[in-house]
């Protein structure tokens, strides 16, 4: 059995000018000690998807349909107390921006403490020793006398790893990492994605890690789903998403990367994908991405929704046109 | 005046936040904020004399019952009004009791009351203030709502009904008389700051890390408070002071023979025409602390704002 089993979620937020359905039907499944990458621009739901299997989503934002099965418990369906006692126990989370994340009047050890007594009743001296190789276990050197620093003594890169101790203290057998580098400079980047890597393999937990940058997923995940405006466009493995992208989406921002090494390098400008993200209140009909696709043209793109199908063996794509379906250049296009 | 100034930091204090807010270091900036406040605080050169002279009443209060000759109680009207001498620095009252004990004995009581009302002041007006905003929503819409309510009955009557209600004036009763009628404006701050702060970061990192809700309160919001509270003490102190002398002045007091400022100011009016020093000395005292605790107050202000950052 999967360890997460996520079906048909549905958020939608309540505004005065009508429903936004942030998530709007999104499926998947994570296998045990699998990482999985949520790729997607800002505001296409790839946060707001884990913040309702967390049940985290604020008001007027409510999960409407679907289920999240972790472990066998359905999540959405989950009250409020027994939440919390999943949350930071069986699953962790680690946010965008390490500076802020963190209470600026509590001491590291504090607060790392606080995640071991509350879930795992730890006393002061279990808790204070554990919290100790917790973070010789996210390579803070020094850890025994750093535990009594506050915050502001941290880097931003030592900081994201102190969140990330918190996140994996109770050995969670999932983590969620909602744009864990993004508010990191490359380097820093570099050695975090590492450590969440290396942390997989020893505490065997499954990752989902939301970016909107592919760089960061392109090595470290096992699978890859594609987001837009709400929906999943495109599911496939790593590689295979990498080397034989489907959906014109998905191609598009491949193409908008710059690239420095490997085969066939482009030449010339990188592309930009023309228009805009379409506005959630009022979603164009069908397919989505119709209005802003080099492909949709005078058939039934902007009258009939396209289904998420398998397009190859684990290849899923949501479009009509298909990069291995498609004959021929379109025309007026690239 | 009072009112004013509260307006005023309330209208700062929001400021404060948004500017907060824009800070994307905000952690690293408040880390140093404490030792730049100090050294803000320090180079206030009003705020230091507040300070020092606030302190100076605090110490004259404490050590003259200590080390006077004489006592506070006894009755000898052979030296019923003796003009300020070196034996009776202030002078004497109709009862020939020396009035620069009395005076100390009297700011006792006034400081402990205004201290004593000022905790529970920021008790209650913290506690509503900030369940107020932390519940947001109707909870906090009714509980705002009603402090609305309240806002529009005026100070004194308040207090004075509590007074009537207890039935008798004593330490306490002062206490909560006053207190029931100044927490609001606490309250509002407090539910203003939990408001800007309840949106930060760590709150939702804590709230994925399964704490609970009082422990979100409590442990993470109430302590990035303190700043405001620190400056709302010195800003009510002076209020609740002056709203104990007034009460005794106008005879709803300490009862003798002990003494407030207000009630020596009151015993001094009888007779203000012939003796003035009476009347004088108490009221010059009130003035002393509560314009002290004003300096204090705005010199924290002044240190605890990052917009102030001036060389």
């Amino acid at each position: 059995m999967a360890l997460l089993e996520v079906e048909d979620l549905r958020t939608y937020f309540k505004t005065r000018e009508g429903e936004v359905r942030a998530v709007d039907g999104v499926s998947f499944s994570l296998e045990h000690s699998k990482m999985l990458g949520i790729v997607g621009e800002s505001g296409c739901g790839k946060s707001v998807t884990v913040l309702s299997i967390m049940g985290l989503v604020q008001t007027p934002g409510r999960v409407v349909g679907g289920s999240a099965v972790f472990q066998g418990r359905d999540l959405v369906q989950l009250k409020g107390r027994e939440l919390e006692d999943v949350r930071g126990h069986e699953i962790g989370m680690i946010f965008q921006d390490p500076m802020t994340s963190l209470n600026p009047t509590l001491t590291i050890g504090t607060q790392l403490t606080e995640t071991l007594r509350r879930h795992l009743g730890m006393n002061k001296d279990q808790a204070r020793k554990r919290a100790v190789e917790l973070l010789e276990e996210v390579h803070i050197p020094n850890a025994a006398r750093r535990l009594d620093d506050y915050p502001h003594r941290y880097s931003g890169g030592m900081r994201q790893r102190v969140m990330i101790a918190i996140a994996i203290s109770c050995n969670p057998k999932l983590l969620i990492a909602d744009e864990p580098t993004t508010a990191l400079d490359v380097t820093v980047q570099a050695g975090v994605l590492d450590l969440l890597h290396e942390l997989r393999s020893i505490h065997e937990m499954g990752v989902i890690i939301i970016t909107h940058d592919m760089g960061v997923v392109a090595e470290t995940a096992d699978d890859i789903i594609v987001m837009y405006a709400g929906q999943i466009v495109e599911q496939a493995t790593a590689l295979d998403l990498f080397d034989r992208p489907e959906h014109p989406y998905t191609e598009a921002l491949l193409e908008a990367l710059p690239q420095v090494e490997g085969e066939g390098i482009r030449e010339g400008r990188l592309r930009s994908i023309s228009g805009r993200p379409p506005d959630l209140l009022d979603p164009p009909p069908a397919c989505r991405f119709a209005p802003r696709c080099a492909y949709a043209g005078q058939d039934d793109c902007a009258t009939v929704p396209p289904d998420l199908r398998e397009i190859r063996p684990g290849h899923w794509v949501r479009s009509s046109h298909p990069t291995s379906e498609r004959a021929a250049a379109p025309v007026g296009a690239r | 005046m009072v009112v004013d100034r509260r307006a005023d930091f309330e209208a700062s204090l929001t400021r404060t936040a948004e500017l907060r807010g824009d800070q994307a270091g905000g952690a690293l900036q408040r880390a140093s904020l404490l030792r730049d406040a100090v050294h803000r605080f320090l180079k206030n050169r009003a705020a230091v004399a507040g300070a020092i002279a606030f302190l100076i009443m605090v110490v004259f209060v404490t050590i003259t019952p200590w080390l006077s000759p004489h006592d506070p109680y006894a009755i000898d009207f052979g030296k019923a009004y003796l003009r300020p001498s070196w034996d009776h620095p202030f002078g004497t009252d109709d009862f020939g009791r020396d009035l620069f004990i009395r005076t100390a004995l009297g700011g006792r009581v006034s400081i402990l009351i205004g201290f004593a009302a000022t905790v529970a002041i920021m008790l209650v007006g913290i506690l509503y203030g900030s369940l107020s905003g932390f519940a947001g929503g109707a909870l906090d819409n009714g509980m705002m709502r009603f402090l609305d309510a309240l806002y529009g009955l005026p100070y004194l009557p308040f207090a004075i009904l509590t007074l009537a209600i207890f039935g008798t004036v004593n330490f306490w009763t002062m206490v909560v008389a006053l207190t029931v009628a100044s927490w609001f404006t606490t309250a509002r701050v407090m539910r203003g700051q939990i408001i800007t702060l309840k949106e930060n970061d760590y709150v939702r990192a804590a709230n994925a890390l399964g704490a609970r809700w009082y422990r979100i309160l409590f442990r993470h919001l109430l302590p990035n408070t303190l700043g405001v509270i620190l400056i709302f003490v010195f800003l009510e102190l002076p209020g609740v002071i002056l709203g104990e002398a007034f009460l005794s002045f106008i005879g709803l007091g300490i009862s003798a023979p002990k003494a407030s400022w207000g009630t020596l100011a009151q015993e001094g009016y009888s007779s203000y025409l012939a003796y003035p020093y009476i009347i004088i000395i108490p009221s010059l005292c009130i003035g002393w602390l509560i314009l002290s605790a004003f300096f204090v107050a705005d010199g924290l202000r002044d240190a605890l704002d990052p917009r102030s950052q001036e060389a």
